[in-house]
């Protein structure tokens, strides 16, 4: 089970996620019209660029925003997740003892405390967002089982990792639950709404762009995000 | 099908259907029919997609339902906070809905959706930029309008707008005759006060070509002199065109996008006919947003651009301050404290926050920011043709609300509003609530601030 | 004198003394005259909302109700028009003083016989366009031939005018004034009344003067009349000048009912002030406001030349 799911499951789920993911950008780019979207992207892509990395920049910052600073709180909760769940599988010791097994190289890996406390992070923070979805009549009323379902799939590696990891009950099914749930990640990313991985930045140059090119962009410094 | 004979998918074309429609009284018959309209679901379809592509699907698609939009958008606000005022919900329950359908609806949803559309959203902008991932829902409204538009289910004063330009060339029934008549009328009327002064038409080579909102001949004809008496202060060289003088678009309220065409056509025409070095429009928001901003791509200019160099009033005003075209008597300044209205169609959606700034420093002494302003400002409430629409007359009101709270903060008496839309709502404003302020555009102000130089005195 | 008249009325009782003046003067100088009704601002954008300036209801605009206000003003005035012949009726909506003004153009009249208040105003709705100043004082100001203001029952006029006062403070629309005045007093053989204030309240203020001085000034003033206007009068001798001081509305009123002047003739001055100021400002404003017999502003030279 263990040679499965970490062999030909594996294997199958990075190319979904990365053959998912180049397939993403390439449609996104073929579907812009600049007369269906009203915006000059060749003629002017200096200025589209100028747009598109400002309308990025700032949102990838904490607080760089109106936006982000109009609602602390949950700005908080959104970095703690996204950071969480970006870099801990990237920098957790036992992934990288994996890498360097199967293909002989490693990434710095985090000690281990902050691998769970960053894990646990993650959990808390997800726990946050889900009373937010239920406490805020604007946030329920937009909320479907979808929603549940794409922050299950999120948070579901983080939760049977750290159980694995800490041999809470029978360590064998958490370990090949957690490779089960990271794989679902993986391929959920391209498949469902979770595509915002990479979404987030198409769209965001987009309406950088937008921005940069069209409105106001070649009459001002820039719009204040 | 049933079409009826005034609510139908069909454009307005003669003066026979225009005439049909306005003595329709209140668009009663028209409304009526509309609930018997038949929704053509394999078109509808067919448009979608068309037209629907990755930018709009992938909006629809990534949607976090995190809900960051709501408190962006002033009808939120203003209706206490309710739920299905929130951006996000608004359209995913309108275009979001009908894309889940294929088009499939009946013409109770059609009417939700107009209703939506049009007293829910004035496509202001601002949702998008509160949204993570750039989900700008003022854009995906404007497209749901054009859609609402094909298959018929648009407000009536707005099938009549599109009608108008259509027939006139301008959003009300002014023909080029009413409008150079106007012009050669509101010379002659103030020539005597301000020797010299003309409103030349179609002159040739012209620095400056200016074009301006159909109310403006149709109504206040005075703002056209006062126009005429700061570009002779300045002493531009200018003119008007016979035609193409109307910048507005009724149309792009509408979502009748070959008719948002065939206004800005005649525009750009007439900037190719009399090939002056620029162009000028009057204080308005939309007028500018429409033939400046979003024109060139409705006519298929492949850079964006307008034929020749358009600038709005504001921009014009502001350089004439600073390069002392128009000098500010200082004992004239503006004492009272005093606010500006950033209107979401040339500030937020077109960059010209900082001029806006520029003009106050020039003619204000207690010049007071609302909050939020430049790009985050709130729209007036009345933008996106709902000023106009008699149906929503309710809605807007209320969500005039948040604009009153924001200019009381403030502590100004005075508006400065160099929109008409915003001028507009503004004044509804103040009729419906009595806050007790006034409200102006720039140009009547201007005109009183100046320093008329002695040449450009009459004699007494 | 008075071929065309535009008589701009709101069709109620506001407006009955305007009206009396207009029917009365079409019938003694055969004029043609038009009743010119502006139904209202179209409100609300660019929609066809207007507020009905007569009831302060908000109707719609469309054909129907154009026709209904014509039939409501016949109505009004039937009693009028039945004695009169050839009465033209024009109807619009927009802006009151805008549209009066559009139409004296259109149908090229040389008098607007127009009362002082419409009920928009009564109302206090002046805030419509954030304009202040009322529609009489805006068509004072923009017209090009003389605009005869009637607020009162006309009582002093036995078949029109026999004592005219003008007033003047010498500028160049008081010539235009003085034209008036003189061709109507020459044509009708009215006594024509010179009239000048030495104005105490402005030029002096803060300034003791003396008797001297004052009488000095007046002295000028007359010279100035007899030179500015009685010169240009030709073998017309039924006239008299007079020079008070004071504040000159005042004055001029407290003339007007010595000498039982039955039109008051004066101009508008277009930069006198500007409206916002003009609401308690302009002498005219306060001489229509007091005066019991017409007054006639008159702006410009077009018309009277």
């Amino acid at each position: 089970m263990y040679a499965f799911v970490t062999g030909p499951l594996a294997w199958l789920s990075f190319t979904v996620f990365i053959v998912g993911i180049i397939a993403r950008i390439i449609w996104y780019f073929r579907g812009l019209s600049w007369q269906l979207d009203r915006v000059a992207y060749k003629e002017h892509m200096a200025y589209g660029i100028k747009g598109a990395i400002r309308s990025i920049v700032f949102w990838l910052i904490p607080f760089g925003t109106h936006s982000w600073r109009f609602y602390p709180f949950f700005t908080i909760c959104v970095f703690t997740f996204h950071i969480g769940l970006l870099f801990t599988p990237l920098f957790i010791f036992g992934h990288n003892v994996l890498l360097q097994e199967r293909w002989g190289f490693s990434l710095w890996a985090m000690p281990e405390g902050m691998a769970d406390f960053m894990t646990v992070a993650v959990i808390i923070a997800v726990l946050f967002i889900i009373l937010r979805r239920n406490a805020l009549p604007e946030v329920r009323i937009l909320t479907t089982p979808y929603d549940y379902l794409v922050l299950a799939i999120a948070v579901a590696p983080f939760v049977t990792g750290l159980l694995a990891h800490h041999q809470i009950g029978n360590y064998n099914f958490w370990l090949i639950a957690h490779i089960l749930a990271g794989e679902i990640f993986l391929v959920a990313i391209p498949l469902t709404k979770l595509s915002h991985f990479i979404g987030f930045f198409l769209s965001r140059a987009q309406l950088g762009m937008d921005y940069g090119i069209k409105r106001g962009g070649m009459k001002s410094k820039g719009l204040a995000w | 099908m049933p079409e009826g004979k005034l609510c139908n998918k069909q454009t307005v074309d003669t003066e026979e259907q225009l005439q049909a429609l306005l003595n329709d009284k209140s668009g009663k018959q028209y409304y009526e029919e509309m609930n018997h309209l038949d929704v053509d679901a394999k078109a509808l379809w067919a448009t979608i997609q068309k037209t629907l592509k990755s930018r709009l699907r992938t909006w629809l698609e990534i949607c976090a339902h995190c809900g960051m939009c709501s408190d962006s958008c002033f009808f939120y606000m203003a209706n206490k906070k309710d739920p299905t005022q929130v951006p996000s919900y608004k359209i995913q329950s309108t275009l979001g809905e009908l894309v889940r359908r294929k088009g499939h609806v009946d013409n109770a949803f059609m009417q939700m959706v107009m209703d939506t559309a049009w007293s829910k959203c004035t496509c202001c902008n601002r949702c998008g930029m509160y949204c993570p991932f750039g989900i700008d829902m003022g854009v995906m409204f404007s497209y749901l309008r054009g859609l609402c538009f094909t298959q018929g289910f648009v407000p009536w004063e707005l099938k009549i707008g599109s009608g108008m330009h259509r027939i006139y060339r301008a959003q009300m029934n002014v023909t080029t005759e009413d409008w150079v008549d106007t012009c050669e009328w509101m010379a002659e009327e103030y020539e005597e006060d301000w020797p010299g002064l003309t409103i030349p038409v179609d002159k040739q080579d012209a620095d400056i070509i200016y074009t301006v909102n159909a109310r403006e001949p149709k109504h206040y004809p005075e703002d056209l002199a006062e126009a005429a008496i700061l570009f002779h202060l300045a002493g531009e060289n200018w003119t008007v065109p016979s035609e193409g003088w109307e910048e507005t678009s009724l149309a792009m309220f509408a979502g009748d996008w070959a008719a948002c065409k065939m206004q800005v056509e005649s525009v750009y025409d007439a900037m190719e006919r009399l090939n002056p070095k620029r162009m000028v429009v009057t204080e308005c928001g939309h007028a500018y947003r429409a033939t400046v901003v979003e024109g060139p791509y409705w006519t298929g200019r492949k850079d964006g651009q307008t034929p020749i160099p358009s600038f709005h009033y504001v921009e014009w005003v502001a350089e004439a301050l600073r390069t002392g075209k128009i000098k500010i008597d200082p004992a004239k300044k503006i004492k009272e404290p005093v606010t500006y209205q950033d209107s979401c169609n040339y500030i937020r959606n077109a960059g010209l926050k900082d001029v806006a700034r520029e003009i106050m420093g020039y003619i204000a002494e207690d010049f007071r920011e609302m909050k939020p302003n430049k790009e985050h400002n709130f729209c007036c409430g009345g933008g996106g043709g709902l000023n106009g629409i008699g149906r929503y007359r309710e809605q807007r009101n209320i969500g005039l609300k948040v604009k009153r709270d924001q200019i009381l903060a403030t502590g100004a008496n005075l508006v400065i509003a160099p929109c008409h839309n915003c001028w507009d709502a503004i004044r509804d404003l103040e009729e419906e609530f009595e806050i007790g302020i006034r409200w102006s555009f720039l140009k009547p102000l201007l005109i009183h601030m100046a320093i008329v130089p002695d040449h450009l005195k009459p004699e007494e | 004198m008075f071929e065309k008249i535009l008589f701009a009325t709101t069709g109620t009782p506001t407006c009955d003394h305007a009206a009396h003046v207009a029917f009365d003067l079409k019938k003694k100088y055969h004029s043609e005259l038009t009743l010119f009704h502006s139904m209202g601002m179209p409100s609300r954008g660019f929609s066809q909302f207007v507020k009905d300036s007569r009831t302060g209801e908000e109707e719609y605009l469309d054909n129907d109700y154009a026709d209904w206000v014509k039939e409501e003003l016949k109505t009004y005035y039937a009693k009028q028009l039945a004695e009169a012949e050839g009465v033209l009726f024009e109807t619009t909506a927009g802006e009151s003083h805008r549209e009066i003004l559009r139409a004296a153009r259109k149908t090229d009249a040389d008098l607007i016989v127009m009362g002082a208040h419409s009920r928009d105003e009564e109302a206090g709705a002046t805030r419509y366009r954030n304009v202040v100043g009322s529609t009489m004082q805006r068509v004072a100001k923009g017209a090009k031939c003389p605009v005869l203001i009637v607020s009162r029952p006309c009582t002093t006029c036995l078949w029109y005018f026999s004592n005219i006062i003008f007033g003047t403070d010498f500028s160049k629309a008081s010539y235009s004034a003085f034209l008036f005045a003189y061709q109507l007093a020459k044509a009708i053989g009215a006594k024509l009344h010179l009239f000048h204030a030495l104005d105490m309240s402005s030029i002096h203020a803060g300034k003791a003067v003396s008797q001297d001085e004052i009488e000095r000034e007046i002295a000028e003033a007359r010279e100035r009349i007899e030179k500015t206007y009685v010169a240009k009068m030709e073998d017309y001798d039924n006239y008299e000048v007079e020079v008070w001081e004071g504040v000159p509305y005042v004055e001029i009123l407290k003339f007007a009912r010595e000498r039982n002047g039955d039109l008051i003739v004066m101009a508008h001055h277009t930069r006198e002030v500007d409206p916002e100021e003009a609401v308690l400002g302009s002498t005219v404003e306060q001489v229509v406001l007091r005066a019991a017999c017409p007054v006639a502003s008159v702006n410009r030279p077009d018309k009277v030349s």
